[in-house]
C-alpha cells in the first residue's frame, strides 16, 4: 500500500486534528450565536460541543499515556470511569449538539 | 414480539445504533432546515459536512456495531474477512467523521458569523444621532 496512505491511516494525527478543529469551531459558534441571539439552542449546542470535545481529545490522547501504572493508581474505580465516561461523553454530546440544532433552528423560525 | 426480546431492546447496546440513527438522520435534516435560509457557501459547507456526519452516525457506526464491518486496530493480523476492507472502512470512516465535523463546523461558523467582526455599536455614531433627535425636537 501507499506509504503515505498508511501513515495518514495509521497516525492519524492530520484527521484527528481535522476533527478537534472542527468541533472547536462548533463550540465557538455555538457560543456565539447563544450570545447574539439570546437562543437557547445556542447554550444547549455548546455544551454538547464542550462534551464531544472532552471525550474526543481523550480518546486521541489516552493510548499515549494510560498504562498499567496509571491504571494501578487511579484503582478500580478510575477504571470504571475511564471505561464509562466518554461513551457516555460521546452519546450526550451528539444529543446535545442535535438539540441545540434543532432549538436554534426553531428560535429562528419563531423570529423571522 | 416476546418480553425478553424487548427488554433487550431496552437496554443500553442495543439502543444505541437507534440512538445513532437517528442522531444522525435529525442533524441532516436540521442542518438543511438551517442551510435553506442562508448564503450559498454557509449551506454549502454546512450540508457538506451534515452529509458527511450523517453517512458516519447514521450508517457506519450501526454496522460496526451490528459486527458487519470489522474493526480495524494497527497490530491485528488476523480478520475475518478481508483486511483491505477493514482498513478501507477505516479509512472511510476517519475521513467522513473527522472531516465531516471539521466542515460542518466551518459552516456553522460562518452561519454565527464568527469569522466576521461583531456588529459592535458605534457609541460614538449613537450619541450623534441622539443628540440631532433631540435638537430636531
Amino acid at each position: 500500500m501507499n506509504s503515505s496512505l498508511e501513515t495518514l491511516i495509521q497516525n492519524g494525527l492530520l484527521l484527528d486534528a481535522f476533527g478537534v478543529v472542527g468541533l472547536g469551531l462548533i463550540g465557538l459558534a455555538a457560543v456565539r450565536l447563544a450570545r447574539r441571539n439570546q437562543s437557547w439552542g445556542g447554550t444547549m449546542m455548546a455544551c454538547g460541543a464542550i462534551a464531544l470535545l472532552i471525550a474526543r481529545l481523550y480518546v486521541i490522547l489516552s493510548p499515549h499515556f494510560i498504562n498499567d501504572d496509571v491504571l494501578h493508581r487511579i484503582g478500580p474505580v478510575g477504571i470504571s470511569v475511564t471505561y464509562g465516561l466518554p461513551p457516555i461523553l460521546l452519546t450526550l454530546g451528539l444529543a446535545g449538539v442535535v438539540w441545540g440544532l434543532w432549538g436554534h433552528e426553531r428560535w429562528l423560525k419563531e423570529n423571522r | 414480539m416476546s418480553n425478553g426480546g424487548f427488554f433487550l431492546m431496552g437496554s443500553i447496546e442495543a439502543m444505541r445504533p437507534v440512538f445513532l440513527i437517528v442522531m444522525g438522520v435529525f442533524m441532516l435534516i436540521f442542518a438543511w432546515r438551517l442551510a435553506r435560509n442562508s448564503d450559498a457557501w454557509t449551506s454549502r459547507l454546512m450540508m457538506a459536512g451534515a452529509l458527511m456526519l450523517a453517512f458516519g452516525y447514521a450508517l457506519m457506526l450501526p454496522l460496526y456495531e451490528a459486527g458487519i464491518l470489522e474493526r480495524y486496530a494497527p497490530g491485528r493480523m488476523t480478520y475475518e474477512g478481508s483486511a483491505a476492507a477493514a482498513m478501507g472502512w477505516h479509512a472511510i470512516k476517519l475521513v467522513v467523521m473527522n472531516a465531516g465535523w471539521l466542515v460542518f463546523g466551518i459552516g456553522l461558523a460562518m452561519h454565527a458569523k464568527l469569522l466576521s467582526p461583531a456588529p459592535v455599536a458605534n457609541p460614538r455614531r449613537e450619541a450623534r444621532a441622539r443628540n440631532a433627535h433631540e435638537f430636531i425636537a
